[in-house]
């Protein structure tokens, strides 16, 4: 099979529904719809950034990818495989072509097992090396991952937060992934140690050829690492395209505000920010119409009535807008 | 005796066969730990009783060096006692706030920013944090008193209807503050916002009694009305449209952003004349954090006081700060004005910090790193902290600590690099 | 602000391209690093659980009695732990006989007869007896020894055995959650309903009629006790499986795609392993309670055996040992309040020491 011309990863209409009432008899009485209708493609080695503020759902999309959550509808197509029904039997062998990378470097190391432990585990499990050369090739992927040798018998706690979040990458790349999903992967950490990490991700995408889901609230991080951007709102993508694309033309009034709300270090340079009022709606809640007209500063009559359609504006930009199509009248 | 072998043999194959570098002497031994339990528990039991003690006022009355500042640091150290050792987690920092300004601490986790303005309000959590020396001076409102202690009225009444106090200005030392005395100054003179409004209000009390609460206990003689008026005015001051509705709400019924205006409201409803803003808007999302910030920066001007914001984001320094004190592994290596800061950073580190952020106009296709991690804060050398990490380092860095250089009337750096220039020049 | 933008530039260009030409994504190891020592996970609970001053002493309370119970019976072997002391004193009572003589006179005689008693009973301490006979005549020191010997050995089988059937189901319950989850929480629902101690007695008239022997009707009694008590432990381990099934470790070894068992046994119940012994520990101390309660109520060991509730029996049928004879039923009580005592200190000083939020 030629990867290069198949997209990696092709996902259509894809729906997560969580139940939050029930009945007795288990009928579901209310539910929040986590991510809304979503499609997009990623190509072998290429990096999709997903924006977004809290509750807008980017977290759960990257769970249900890797199916941590079964999706409520719609398709996943991994390496040309419809994987939105495969059983936990089924997926145990797709796993380790699909890792994840966790926002918390604290929580997402089992504590009481050494690094050594930790990284060779999944080797063994999943037989990528023989048994008895486990030890140098955990040892070999630390040492990509700029982990120390004499780490190997430590316990995570003795570590500091970048140095754990090297150990989690160095856990996701141990079954030769060709998908990682990063769940924030930065956010916790430090500034200076933020720089470490992205320079680290963005090293090991270009040995390893590794496509990346990066998921993250902080848009100046995702410009970075991402050749494509989608911007996500209350669950729906409302704008989606080439890095350059999005930050030149930004066309969704919310990605507008969002680039307007980044502070900027330069004491000199105060921003002319188009304020956003009010708060994000609950998602289990969402408005009517188009979900961003509660807080839209452009809104009209009919957002609040009907859901704007999700088009293509520009070849490979798409956007959820009704501004947009008056403009082309 | 099979399996006997075979563990032997085993183990002798794990020791002879790999170059695992055994981690040696990185645990300490229990003589180690209890040499250091001893040493601790002498020192923390005689700062813990200089804590509890009872002094007169006169013992901790000050003078201001500058009669512009309201706040000045003079050389504090916080430690922490623990069993692995004294964490010196602020180590001799100087900076002040002059009146009316914001003076944004900025620094990476661990450097002891948040234990500067836990030491400033006195919440260190004893036995085992403790001021060990230095002086934290603050100049405060205190109402004059009697000699019951009672405060005396003036006989006017405020608008709202609270009586009104007859007032006068004192310097404290809240570093040589006993406990018991800080009530003077902790939550009425100097106000504290969180970094977390989802934790930081009481989940059980409406934000209305939450609110009414601060008044009773700083205002003598308020009653419930009084007490709700001032409440809804503060409400209305942070921007929060419908005040009634939220004065009757519990704390889940609010979004994030509201909370903390809720907290903001709290922090500003006994017109404190010091704001320590603890990452107030690290756990909003991008388009809350910038209401905040704006709101933030309006009140500063209305309610005539300084405001003393900790962040590790550069960015929201840059918006907020008038000058910005850098802190690195419990030291401060520069302070300045925002614009000397952020135009002219002296501090590699400060150079390395700002280069490191990828910003929105950057397009280089590889970010700057400060290459190592923060230090671990026990067991410091006496040569500069960020030696190991700085690409620009020379001998000299190998002696000691630098001290604080004068680059500019207001710009101070700690680095050897500018010790040398300055004697050449 | 160009102007600014240049003086950096010209003062520092250099330096900062040379630094972005080396900048390594490697994690440099500064000897700053290298100077901080840490102490290892079991030093450090080990050194939270000395901190604290009453889990010392419960260990040392509890260590003793271990001694006492198990290694004192092989150095004080003077007597056995059903051995009668048959040294009894000599006894003199006088009576008198009618005594028909050959020619049909009756004559009265008063004669004193020197009978000796079979068994020294409630003999006051002395160097024979350390802490004196009961009123069988055993000797209470050394059935105090091996009555210890029964008390800790029962107790701790039964810990055992609940805390594996705990585990065990617990874990389904937490893991798979559903049906399997409902089934086994209204299982432990019913067992906490029913009564202990008339069930007990009913058993153990059973056991009476079934004839089993008094030396292992304790285990009986003891094995029936943990099918009642497992609920307790089942719940914990599935409170704790819940919430760590949460944490991003065990999603990420979802992602790994581990098998269930990998995850059930490698990644969660290994970090359930601090509160289990806890409650282990805590546990210990009921269960000495409890066999001690049979005991005394007649249904668990039974005479000649000893065992501390037992020995405290003595004096549910004679009230003049309970005013007069301390040295009879005293030491048990004593033993009881240690043992129980000594376990609760060192269950509360473990939870302190291996609860991760008192980490500093």
């Amino acid at each position: 099979m030629d990867n290069k011309n198949n997209p990696l990863l092709k996902v259509e209409h894809l729906r997560k529904c969580f139940p939050i009432k029930k009945s007795i008899t288990g009928h579901v009485l209310q539910e929040l719809v986590a991510v809304d209708d979503i499609s997009f493609t990623l190509n072998p080695g290429e990096t999709l950034g997903i924006v977004g503020e809290s509750g807008c759902g980017k977290t759960t999309l990257g769970r249900a990818i890797l199916k941590l959550h079964q999706p409520t509808s719609g398709k996943i197509i991994f390496e040309g495989e419809d994987i939105t029904n495969y059983k936990s039997a089924q997926m145990r062998e797709i796993r380790k072509k699909m890792q994840i990378i966790f926002q918390d470097p604290y929580s997402s190391l089992p504590p009481r097992s050494t690094v050594g432990d930790i990284l060779s585990e999944p080797v063994l499990v999943h037989g990528i090396v023989p048994k008895d050369k486990v030890k140098d090739y955990v040892l070999e992927l630390m040492d990509k991952c700029g982990l120390r040798d004499y780490y190997y018998e430590r316990y995570p706690h003795e570590f500091s937060g970048g140095q754990r979040q090297r150990i989690c990458i160095a856990r996701a790349l141990s079954v030769n992934p060709s998908l990682v999903v990063c769940d924030e992967p930065v956010s916790a950490l430090d500034v200076s140690i933020q720089a470490q990490i992205i320079n680290l991700l963005k090293e090991l995408q270009q040995s390893m050829n590794l496509a990346y889901l990066f998921i993250s609230h902080d848009l100046s991080v995702v410009k970075f690492i991402s050749d494509k951007i989608g911007v996500m709102y209350l669950g729906s993508m409302v704008e989606f395209g080439n890095k350059k694309d999005i930050f030149s033309n930004p066309l969704h009034p919310y990605t507008q505000a969002l680039f307007s709300a980044i502070p900027n270090p330069n004491p000199d340079v105060k921003m002319k920010r188009i304020a956003l009022a009010g708060d994000i709606p609950s998602p289990a809640n969402p408005p009517r119409g188009c979900r961003f007209h509660t807080r839209c500063p452009y809104a009209k009559e009919i957002c609040k009535y009907v859901t704007p359609e999700y088009k293509e504006y520009e070849s490979g930009h798409f956007a959820a807008c009704h501004l947009l199509d008056e403009d082309k009248k | 005796m099979k399996i006997v072998k075979k563990i032997k043999a085993r183990l002798l194959g794990e020791n002879n066969g790999n170059e695992i570098k055994s981690s040696g002497n990185s645990y300490l031994t229990s003589k180690e730990i209890r040499a250091i339990s001893k040493a601790n528990a002498k020192v923390m039991l005689r700062l813990e009783k200089y804590k509890n003690r009872k002094a007169d006022e006169s013992e901790f009355l000050s003078e201001m060096k500058d009669p512009k500042n309201i706040l000045e640091i003079e050389d504090l150290n916080t430690y922490f006692f623990t069993d692995q050792g004294v964490v010196k987690a602020v180590n001799g920092v100087y900076f002040e706030i002059p009146k009316n300004a914001t003076v944004g601490i900025v620094g990476e986790s661990g450097c002891g920013k948040s234990v500067t303005s836990m030491s400033v309000m006195r919440l260190l959590q004893g036995p085992q944090g403790q001021i060990y020396s230095g002086s934290i001076r603050f100049r405060a409102y205190d109402y004059k008193r009697d000699g019951h202690g009672n405060p005396i009225p003036t006989g006017e009444t405020a608008e709202n209807g609270a009586p009104v106090y007859e007032t006068e200005e004192k310097v404290y030392d809240i570093a040589k503050m006993p406990i018991n005395e800080i009530y003077r100054i902790r939550g009425k003179q100097i106000a504290m916002i969180f970094q977390e409004p989802m934790t930081s209000l009481n989940p059980i009390f409406t934000i209305g009694e939450q609110l009414d609460e601060v008044t009773f206990i700083h205002t003598p003689g308020a009653t419930k009305e009084i007490a709700k008026a001032r409440s809804m005015e503060m409400l209305e001051l942070v921007g929060i449209a419908a005040p009634e509705r939220v004065y009757k709400a519990f704390p889940h019924e609010l979004s994030g952003g509201m909370r903390q205006r809720v907290m903001i409201a709290m922090a500003l409803s006994c017109d404190p004349r010091l704001i320590i803003a603890d990452e107030p808007t690290t756990a909003l999302d991008v388009t809350i954090q910038a209401q905040i910030l704006d709101l933030l920066r309006e009140l500063k001007d209305r309610i005539d006081g300084s405001i003393m914001l900790i962040t590790h984001d550069l960015g929201v320094i840059a918006e907020m700060a008038d000058y910005v004190v850098v802190m690195y592994a419990g030291r401060v290596i520069e302070r300045g004005t925002a614009r000397e800061i952020f135009h002219n950073p002296l501090h590699p580190y400060t150079i390395g910090l700002q280069m490191s952020k990828p910003t929105m106009d950057s397009d280089s296709d590889k970010l700057f790193n400060i290459p190592g991690n923060v230090p671990n804060p026990v067991n410091m050398p006496n040569y500069c902290y960020f030696k190991e990490r700085c690409s620009r380092c020379t001998a000299k860095c190998s002696g000691d600590y630098p001290c604080m250089v004068q680059v500019s009337p207001t710009h101070f750096v700690a680095c050897h690099l500018y010790t040398e220039e300055e004697k050449n020049g | 602000m160009d102007k600014d933008k240049k003086l950096i530039d010209e003062n520092s260009a250099p330096e900062i391209e040379s630094a972005l030409e080396n900048t390594s994504t490697a994690d440099t190891d500064t000897p700053l690093d290298k100077n901080i020592k840490l102490m290892s996970p079991t030093q450090m609970v080990v050194r939270r659980f000395f901190r604290s001053k009453l889990s010392i002493i419960g260990l040392i309370m509890v260590i003793s009695l271990f001694i006492f119970s198990f290694l004192g019976p092989l150095f004080y072997t003077k007597w056995g732990e059903i051995e009668l002391d048959e040294s009894g004193q000599i006894e003199y009572t006088s009576e008198t006989v009618q005594i028909t003589t050959e020619d049909g006179k009756t004559v009265t005689v008063k004669q004193t007869v020197e009978r000796k008693l079979k068994d020294n009973f409630l003999a006051p301490p002395s160097s024979e007896h350390i802490l004196g006979t009961d009123n069988e005549g055993y000797d209470i020191f050394v059935r105090l020894m091996y009555g210890g010997r029964i008390s800790l050995t029962v107790s701790f089988i039964a810990v055992f055995v609940i805390t594996i059937l705990g585990v065990v189901l617990g874990g389904i319950a937490g893991y798979f959650g559903g049906v399997i989850d409902n089934v086994i929480m209204r299982i432990c629902d019913v067992l906490m309903c029913l009564p202990g101690i008339p069930i007990l007695l009913i058993i153990s008239t059973l056991l009476d009629a079934a004839n089993v022997d008094a030396k292992y009707r304790i285990y009986l009694l003891m094995i029936y006790l943990t099918l009642f008590s497992w609920p307790g432990t089942a719940r914990l381990v599935r409170g704790q499986i819940l919430s760590l099934r949460e944490q991003e470790y065990m999603v990420a070894a979802e992602a790994m795609g581990y098998s269930t068992g990998r995850k059930i046994f490698k990644h969660l119940v290994p970090n359930v392993m601090p509160q289990l012994i806890v409650q282990m520990s805590l546990s210990l101390g009921s269960m000495i309670l409890y066999e001690a309660t049979l005991s005394y109520l007649n249904l668990g060991v039974k005479p000649p055996y000893a065992a501390w509730g037992t020995m405290i029996n003595i004096i549910s049928t004679n009230t003049d040992i309970l005013q007069n004879h301390f040295n009879v039923w005293g030491p048990a009580g004593i033993c009881i309040v240690i043992a129980v005592l000594g376990f609760n200190f060192v269950g509360d000083g473990l939870r302190d020491a291996l609860d991760p939020k008192m980490r500093r």
